[in-house]
């Protein structure tokens, strides 16, 4: 497992199968289908960033890199992918093997180029509040006091506007310095681009041009009229605080028997709209801060009646969620309109109902923003989440802008599609498989917006058919991947990241021992995991269980060893062995038994899966679990209900919930107050290390996660009782040990399940 | 008297105080030419053919200079017998040349003579009196006619003026009758030849002149000074007026126009008044019939004038004579009206002009169970309500009820009530006293739903009452039973308002009430748009606004919010405690919306500062705007919706064309200009709404109680015939204010405002006019919103809007009954009182044709007349309009001629008393700005909108306004009479060193003349030179008695008007100039005859119609 993730340590980059089946027809074999996931901007310690333009192959714009085969004497290099010859351009004349640029440099397969400063000016990004104001006097206080907090984090010279919305949609123009000023849209009706331009005045002062694309201040609008709404930090943190102070409910009158009207899709789309009006093509992002179901506008998801409940998983199965598929429409829409602008939008979803983060899912994940879903703004999920966005340090996010995804990949190669938060850019190529997953039927993406932790999930597709004349060929056992990220750094200037993979290729008979060397079970469990959610969302009448279960067994009796129809003779490789605990998991994890989630909360966690690294996917599928306890130090337990002890800690961490769980005796101690005796230091220490642990998971996460402190038999325990294998049940033979604890469930355990599978996959 | 101290006074004082001296010499000669010019046009009088030729050149100096009153007084004591001849000569001269033909024996031979000897004595005589020692020189050097002229002026002159001076007075009528005999004589017969040899032009003057101007002449009535001159007209213009002329005549006269010139006519003819009596009788012989027609109603008329307190120069009821006696005629010769080229001999001074009431009468509306006649609405008056309504509040067209409908469409007049149910009352009148019948609600008929008036009957010991309007015999209350006195009236009669006054209102209970009585709620919509601001128009209507805040109702239930507009609409939360307004903008003009649901109207207790503060820093906060489109249909829209679950009053202050947004509109004015050219019938189709847009949205605002007023400061059109539909629609008014100037229209623009919402007026009110079997509502006209038939809608009502209501029988009544009318008013107070004013009128019936001529009522039949052309200006080409009207008068005198007027012959143009300033209103009115030709779109879309709701008394100075002269105003009388020295709206009276101030109750035009002694200039605008007056004037009152009285004048008309005069500059000589002379109504213009010619074309069209 290390030499993966020193692989990814390196490049960024985990593989299901690190040797690859060498054809088509060995690759459906393998049953997980070839992927990498790849974090474009993962900090690489070391990583130089050049500060001049790559050199391309003038035939598939490949970029030079540790790969190319160079001939010094000829100042010649040949590309890797097409086996294109380039001569070098005349300042590169002086190469030679003792004087390599550091594009050469073997150990410099990922590598940045930054461009030169006469590129154009550093461009500041720019972030434009979205909020909702149909919320209790309590929730917008919350808010306003986090949004206050985070203008005063505001990078100086970023650019900030601010919008408002309930039954109205109110732009502010913070730049007008007299009155405080607003623009007030209907909710209920859609606003065009064009619309916000006449509306808004952009042309008092000059005519507008009769042709042409107008947006931004090259294509016409005067810088002042674009900074009527959106102005430096720096400059309009007064009147955005006073605005912000002012912040009051909806005024209009809601009856009793109805819900607010909302219309966050028209707030949104205006929000887009001005966006795509004042700074087309520059980073940007949109931070909706949303406290309710949409009820207004193109966009809602449910009609303003409370006798009608908001749309479960249950309705979008039967159809019977009338608004859905227009929503989703609309927001789909307005990913395209993002895209199109290069803006991110970010959601932050705070209310005891759902909002329509299903709906919204597709704008969000498709621009690369952000998603941050929890019952109030007063959550600290939510309020850390936010400050951490703004907040400088060790672990922030590193938010970038407008990026471009590029692949480049040996000609046997092709690309179905990238699971994960980014759009395609529809660029057709050769390297395009005839399949597409997720986003594809293109060789370049759209990342408007991404983060140090972003990672595309690239499912590859083997094209190379099983052939006596491909077989044989020498140097053609391996394949060359190129990763290109084009994105504006969060300094504001352009940069290129080149990720440059070779990897082995195996082909027929007598490859399995070759291929399982190469699989990276937890990578594939990320990747299956996208995958089933992908078709849960994409594929009617999709069963996830059943083509789990069965893509496992195919997956076991193709690479387990075991005598035919004999169970008890199988085993697994150590390569394989956890795969099946991480499929247990999933079956049961939120992913995948959607029915006990609000749409909402499945989509989010479903955006999050897609825009983590393996790692981080892993615990989502697999929670891991620590005990802590006075006999040992912290240490790895099962994730079992045995686990659960009456002297123990545990700790969990399933990736959106931090659980710390005492055991009934500590629950005791604690309530009887030990730790604050002297003479009880030890249990002091054993009751704060779990908690300083949360604390450590919390810091370096991405929605903050939720920590929820409980004791055992307490009712907040089932975050804990939900995650583990359920071995004992209420109606097990065999009895809890003292101490321990039941699961009241009918679920199979694992031991079951790995028994069946034992079984199928030996016949 | 009177006249025997003008005399002596007269001469020394006005002769030289006027400017005698002066204006002898300027005039003749300046007013040769000019007036000359001028008038010539106007003076066709051909009698002036015969002595005029000296006469003109005199005519003019004479007139003006004091001398003619002085001559006039002599001509009264020593003349009388020439006096006399000569006005009848003045009518004969009319009837001049043809007389002498001798079909006109009887009345043409007069002429002759009479005009020979008239000329001497009477006419050119006694206008030049007045100069003549200075004049008769100065007229001979004047002219060629010298010759001819000079003696007869000198003559003439010396006649009157003469004997004033030199007390030769006797002597020289001798003599000029002498003189003029001699070319007179030789030029009545020989009407033709005289003028030849004076020569053309020189004709002219001479003839139409003296004759016929000096006996009528304003101006020489000015120079005696109030009382004789109104004497004279009086006198004259009863009896006279018309007589002389016989129309077609002074049409052909170019040279007539002189005579017109009048001035010095008007004296001799005051001076014959005197005579009249003894001549008319002498006369006879000579022109029997026009002299008597003259003789009788000066005499006659005169008494029944003064006896009853009318102002009108024309007594307007004679006693008994209903018509002989009675009908101011026109003399017309017989053949002379057949003959077009025949001179007309009217006398410009002697037809008929209102003149001015100066003392306060008091009226009671029934004595003795009889319906009075009110007096005239323009006049002073105080009402006492005895049963019948007060004339402000409800009055009609005429005040007695013809009792078919064959009968009323034989008489041509229309029957319409004209309802101002808010009207101001005169200050000593009693309030209306408010009724509270409890819980049950006022009584009503239980069939008609009439509510309870004097004119219910109580029969049956009061157990049942008869109701006045259908007739049906209800059962009375028992809680309202009283017994019946012995006068078969109800005991209690006299204690109860309801029966007893014509006027009362009942406290509306519940079942009046769809909802609460709304609050008082003030919205006000201010333009922004770069035009706005910089002509400061914005800021102008920002400061009114805030300083008309204070004018608002006080109390919790006064509620306001403000809007402001470009190409968006912005609008302010002002419910902001302490906090700055918010200001919040509505981009979606097609599709509006309020912004916020609450707080945009609010407690103007709560907001007061805030809002003060607001409209401070509008004008700067959008000092920069650039957007020049203005949505204004957007933002009326977007503020009624604000408005919509209260109601109330939208106050919009719009500069510019509404251009984008709901309900934009297109600069038509210049597609107009160019269809227009091409001949295109439709053009009055750009006085129609552009589209239903704003009628639409105008039907919703009345429905939810929404008034709209707007102001319109604008520099360009802005399509007011389209934008005029919203608040014709829902109660409101349209100022304009046209060309806007920061500098001079920000006082008026103020003043307006406040008047507009400190005014009385009621919100939510509902309106329906019930009449007695046997007539029914045909038709209501005004300001208002009609959703069923029976009643109009008014979001707003207020002291200023007049509803016409017309009717029509569909049955008939018996002669001696009365009929019964009743305008129930349902409103709501400022103060959130629900209330029922009912207006009752009763009037008799009558089956007598001479009866309605006689009750008629001159200024609300005219008004429906302006009504009813301004109805007709949108859907009719204005020819066509003015046809209309031209016949409607025409029909009504006809039809008094032909019925009524057995007297008179054929060639006179009788007159109706009551009516007789009918034929001038009308010739007014098709000069007006709404049917003239020459208007901009919008001034007359501005005239029709204005004239929709106008009152009575406004509607006569609309269109027939009020000049005065203000240069001499230090010398006039100060006991409140200022106003009564009115001048006839003629050129020919505006003198060269004058300053004039002209009124319609809108506009006020000071003229300044280019040989104003500077003096007075600097006394009454503080610069010596008229060219130093700035054009965008603002009166100032500076230390001087002068100044003092015209500031004193200004504000005693807008305190009438119940407006704030916009005062416009008028220069001779510039540009400004221009806009005057429209004004002059008696003028002959490009589009229009003179008066005298009208008189003249009204004859012949009446003897058509009689042949």
């Amino acid at each position: 497992m290390s030499e993966f993730l020193d692989l990814e340590s390196q490049d960024g980059v985990r593989m299901t199968w690190n040797i690859f089946p060498g054809t088509k027809q060995d690759a459906v074999g393998c049953v997980i289908p070839t992927a990498a996931i790849y974090t474009p901007l993962k900090p690489i310690p070391n990583t130089p960033v050049l500060p001049y333009a790559p050199l391309r192959c003038r035939m598939c714009r490949s970029i030079l890199n540790p790969f190319s085969i160079v001939d010094y004497i000829a100042k010649i290099w040949i590309c890797p992918f097409c086996f294109q010859r380039n001569h070098f351009p005349p300042h590169y004349s002086s190469i030679s093997e003792d004087n390599l640029p550091a594009e050469l440099f073997p150990q410099y397969t990922t590598i940045e180029y930054e461009s030169t400063p006469d590129a154009g000016p550093a461009v500041p990004p720019v972030f434009l509040f979205v909020v909702d104001t149909c919320m209790i006097e309590e929730e917008i206080g919350f808010l306003k006091s986090s949004l206050a907090q985070a203008v005063e984090l505001l990078p100086e010279k970023s650019l900030v506007g601010l919008i408002t919305f309930g039954t109205y949609v109110q732009v502010h123009e913070l730049g007008f310095g007299q009155v405080p000023k607003s623009y007030v849209f209907k909710g209920s009706k859609e606003v065009t681009k064009e619309q916000i331009l006449e509306q808004m005045c952009f042309f008092t002062r000059k005519p507008k041009p009769s042709v042409g694309v107008i947006a931004g201040s090259r294509d016409g609008l005067s810088a002042e009229s674009i900074a009527r709404f959106l102005l430096p930090a720096s400059e309009c943190e007064f009147v955005l605080d006073s605005l912000l102070e002012e912040l009051q409910k909806d005024p209009w009158p809601v009856p009793s028997d109805q819900r607010a009207s909302r219309c966050t899709s028209t707030a949104l789309s205006i929000a887009a709209s001005l966006l795509g009006v004042c700074v087309p093509g520059s980073g940007a992002r949109i931070m909706a801060f949303v406290g309710g179901p949409s009820t207004e506008g193109p966009g809602s998801i449910v009609s303003k009646n409370l006798s009608e409940p908001i749309r479960s998983h249950k309705d979008l199965e039967k159809g019977s969620a009338p608004l859905y598929n227009k929503a989703v429409k609309f927001y789909e829409g307005l990913s395209k309109q993002l895209v199109h602008q290069g803006h991110v939008l970010d959601l932050f979803a705070c209310a005891l109902d759902q909002v329509g983060v299903a709906e919204l899912k597709v704008a969000v994940e498709r621009s690369g923003g952000i998603v941050v879903l929890t019952e109030s703004f007063g959550h600290s999920v939510f309020k850390d989440s936010l400050r951490h966005i703004f907040q400088s340090s060790d672990y922030d996010l590193g938010l970038s802008f407008n990026g471009i995804f590029e692949v480049n990949c040996s000609k046997d190669v092709k690309v179905q599609g990238i699971l994960g938060p980014c759009a395609s850019l529809e660029k057709k190529g050769p390297l395009c498989s005839e399949t597409a997953v997720g986003q594809g039927n293109t060789s370049a993406w759209k990342l408007c917006g991404l983060d140090k932790k972003t990672s595309l999930c690239l499912v590859f597709d083997i094209a190379r058919k099983d052939g006596p004349e491909a077989i044989g060929q020498p140097t053609s056992n391996q394949f060359y991947f190129q990763f290109l990220t084009y994105y504006q750094h969060n300094d504001g200037h352009m940069r290129l990241r080149t990720t440059t993979l070779s990897r082995r290729w195996v082909a027929g008979p007598g490859s399995i021992q070759d291929l399982i060397a190469g699989f990276d079970q937890e990578a594939a469990a990320a990747v299956m995991a996208r995958l089933v959610s992908f078709k849960m969302e994409m594929e009617a009448d999709f069963d996830p269980i059943r083509w789990l279960d069965r893509s496992l067994i195919r997956l076991c009796s193709k690479f387990g060893d075991y005598q035919k129809d004999s169970p008890s003779s199988f085993s697994l490789s150590p390569r394989l062995s956890i795969f099946p605990q991480f499929m247990f998991h999933l079956r049961r994890s939120q992913f995948v038994q959607v029915f006990n989630n609000s749409p909402d909360e499945t989509a989010y966690y479903r955006m999050i899966l897609n825009r983590e690294n393996v790692a981080n996917s892993v615990v989502m599928i697999q929670p891991s679990l620590i005990s802590y306890s006075f006999q040992s130090d912290p240490e790895p337990a099962l994730l079992d209900v045995t686990a659960i002890a009456a002297d123990r800690i545990l700790l969990l961490d399933s990736y959106f919930i931090v659980v710390v769980f005492h055991g009934a005796s500590i629950a005791q101690w604690r309530n009887a107050g030990y730790q604050n005796q002297a003479e009880h230091q030890p249990f002091a220490q054993l009751l704060q290390a779990p908690r300083d642990d949360a604390d450590a998971i919390a810091k370096e996460r991405f929605p903050v996660p939720r920590l929820v402190i409980c004791d055992q038999y307490g009712s907040q325990a089932r975050f804990l009782l939900a995650k583990l294998n359920p071995s004992v049940t209420y109606n097990s033979d065999n009895p809890p040990a003292p101490g321990g604890d039941v699961i009241f469930t009918d679920d199979v355990s694992f031991q079951v399940f790995l028994d069946h599978l034992q079984r199928l996959a030996v016949q | 008297m009177a006249s025997s101290q003008p005399f002596p006074s007269g001469p020394p004082r006005p002769r030289p105080g006027f400017s005698p001296n002066p204006n002898p010499n300027p005039n003749p000669s300046a007013a040769a030419d000019a007036i000359q010019n001028l008038q010539i046009g106007r003076p066709p009088p051909p009698s002036a053919v015969p002595g005029v030729a000296a006469a003109p050149p005199f005519t003019s100096p004479a007139s003006r200079p004091g001398p003619p009153p002085a001559a006039t007084s002599l001509s009264r004591p020593g003349h009388p017998p020439f006096a006399s001849r000569p006005p009848p000569s003045s009518a004969p001269i009319t009837s001049n040349g043809p007389p002498a033909f001798g079909l006109g024996a009887p009345r043409f031979p007069p002429p002759p003579p009479a005009s020979q000897q008239m000329p001497p004595v009477s006419g050119p005589a006694t206008i030049r009196a007045a100069s003549p020692s200075a004049a008769p020189p100065q007229a001979q050097v004047a002219r060629s006619f010298p010759g001819s002229p000079p003696s007869a002026h000198p003559p003439s002159s010396q006649p009157f003026m003469g004997p004033p001076p030199s007390s030769q007075p006797f002597m020289s009528p001798q003599l000029s009758s002498q003189p003029l005999m001699g070319p007179l004589s030789s030029r009545p017969f020989g009407g033709p030849p005289s003028s030849q040899p004076f020569g053309g032009p020189p004709s002219s003057r001479p003839f139409g002149g003296p004759p016929s101007s000096q006996p009528f002449g304003g101006p020489s009535s000015q120079p005696f000074g109030g009382l004789p001159a109104s004497q004279p007209f009086s006198g004259l213009p009863a009896s006279q007026p018309f007589s002389g002329l016989p129309a077609s005549q002074p049409f052909s006269g170019p040279p007539a126009s002189q005579p017109f010139s009048g001035p010095p006519a008007s004296q001799p003819y005051t001076a014959p008044p005197m005579p009249f009596p003894g001549p008319p009788t002498s006369s006879s012989p000579f022109g029997t019939p026009s002299w008597q027609s003259q003789a009788q109603q000066g005499v006659p008329s005169m008494v029944s004038m003064q006896a009853p307190p009318r102002m009108f120069g024309m007594p307007p009821h004679t006693p008994g004579q209903t018509m002989a006696s009675v009908p101011p005629v026109m003399g017309h010769s017989p053949l002379a009206g057949h003959q077009v080229s025949t001179p007309s001999k009217i006398d410009p001074n002697q037809i008929p002009r209102p003149v001015p009431s100066t003392s306060v009468v008091l009226f009671e509306t029934r004595q003795g169970n009889q319906a009075n006649i009110p007096p005239p609405a323009t006049s002073d008056f105080i009402v006492k309500d005895n049963g019948n309504c007060s004339p402000r509040l409800m009055r009609c067209t005429m005040n007695q009820i013809p009792c078919t409908g064959d009968l009323l469409s034989t008489s041509s007049m229309p029957l319409a009530l004209m309802v101002q149910p808010f009207a101001l009352p005169h200050p000593s009148e009693e309030p209306i006293q408010v009724v509270d019948f409890g819980e049950s609600g006022p009584l009503r008929c239980s069939r008609c739903k009439g509510y309870v008036n004097p004119f219910m009957r109580f029969v049956d010991q009061g157990r049942h009452f008869t109701c006045n309007l259908c007739g049906f015999t209800n059962e009375t209350p028992r809680d309202y039973y009283c017994n019946l006195g012995p006068d078969g009236r109800r005991r209690d009669a006299d204690e109860r308002p309801e029966l007893c006054r014509g006027t009362v209102e009942f406290v509306a209970t519940k079942e009046y009430m769809v909802r609460d009585p709304m609050p008082a709620v003030f919205f006000f919509i201010i333009d922004v748009t770069m035009n706005a601001i910089q002509t400061g128009a914005t800021a102008a209507a920002c400061t009114a606004v805030s300083q008309a805040l204070a004018e608002l109702p006080e109390g919790p239930r006064t509620m306001v919010g403000v809007a402001t507009f470009d190409s968006s609409i912005h609008f302010y939360n002002l419910k902001r405690a302490s906090q700055q307004p918010l200001m919040l903008i509505v981009p979606d003009i097609q599709d509006v919306y309020t912004p916020l649901h609450t707080d945009l109207i609010v407690q103007l207790t709560e907001c007061r500062q805030n809002l003060e503060q607001l409209l401070d820093s509008i004008p700067n906060m959008f000092e920069n705007n650039r957007v020049t489109e203005s949505a204004f249909g957007a933002a009326i829209k977007a503020g009624f919706l604000a408005m919509k679950p209260t109601g109330g009053k939208l106050l919009v202050f719009q500069s510019v064309l509404p251009s984008v947004g709901i309900g934009s509109l297109s600069s038509r004015e210049a597609e107009g200009r160019t269809n227009i050219s091409s001949g295109d019938k439709e053009a009055h189709k750009l006085l129609q709404p552009a589209d239903k847009t704003l009628k639409t949205m105008a039907i919703e605002f009345a429905e939810y109680q929404v008034c709209v007023d707007i102001f319109l400061t604008t520099q360009t059109f802005v399509d007011i015939a389209s934008i005029s539909v919203v608040p014709r629609t829902t109660g409101g008014q349209v100022y304009y204010y046209y060309p806007f100037s920061a500098v001079s229209d920000t006082a008026k623009l103020y003043n307006d405002l406040r008047w507009n919402i400190s005014r009385p007026q009621g919100f939510e009110a509902v309106m329906r006019v019930r009449c007695s079997q046997g007539l029914q509502v045909q038709e209501y006209s005004g300001n208002f919103c009609k959703r069923i038939p029976t009643d109009i809608d008014l979001p707003a009502i207020d002291c200023d809007k007049t509803i016409m209501v017309t009717f029509k029988h569909d049955d008939k009544f018996q002669e001696g009954s009365e009929c019964g009318f009743q305008c129930a008013l349902l409103y709501t107070t400022v103060y959130g009182q629900r209330r029922i004013r009912i207006i009752n009128l009763s009037l008799p019936c009558t089956s007598m044709l001479s009866n309605l001529f006689r009750s008629a009522d001159l200024d609300t039949q005219f008004a429906c007349f302006l009504k009813q052309a301004a109805n007709g200006v949108p859907t009719s080409p204005l020819s066509q309009v003015r046809d209309q009207i031209t016949n409607l008068c025409i029909n009504i005198l006809h039809s008094y001629r032909k019925y009524c007027a057995t007297v008179s012959s054929s060639g006179q143009l009788i007159l109706p008393e009551a009516l007789k300033l009918l034929p001038l209103y009308t010739l007014a009115l098709v000069k007006s700005i709404g049917l003239r030709n020459d208007g901009r779109l919008d001034d007359r879309s501005y005239w029709i909108s204005h004239v929709a709701s106008l009152s009575i008394s406004l509607a006569i100075p609309l269109v027939y306004p009020r000049m005065i002269s203000i240069h001499d105003l230090a010398s006039k009388e100060e006991d409140g009479s200022l106003l009564s020295a009115t001048i006839p709206l003629s050129s020919e009276h505006i003198n060269e060193d004058g300053i004039y101030l002209l009124e319609n109750g809108e506009d006020g035009l000071i003229y300044v003349a280019n040989m104003v002694n500077s003096d007075i200039l600097q006394q009454l605008f503080g610069v010596s030179s008229a060219d130093g007056i700035p054009t965008q004037l603002v009166l100032q009152q500076f230390d001087n008695d002068l100044s003092k009285k015209l500031n004193d004048v200004v504000n005693e008309i807008r305190r009438q008007r119940c407006s704030y005069l916009r005062l416009r500059l008028c220069r001779k000589g510039d540009p400004s100039g221009m806009f005057f002379f429209p004004y002059m109504v008696e003028d002959k213009a490009p589009g229009g005859l003179s008066y005298v010619e009208f008189l003249v074309h009204v004859h012949r069209q009446i003897q058509t119609k009689m042949a």
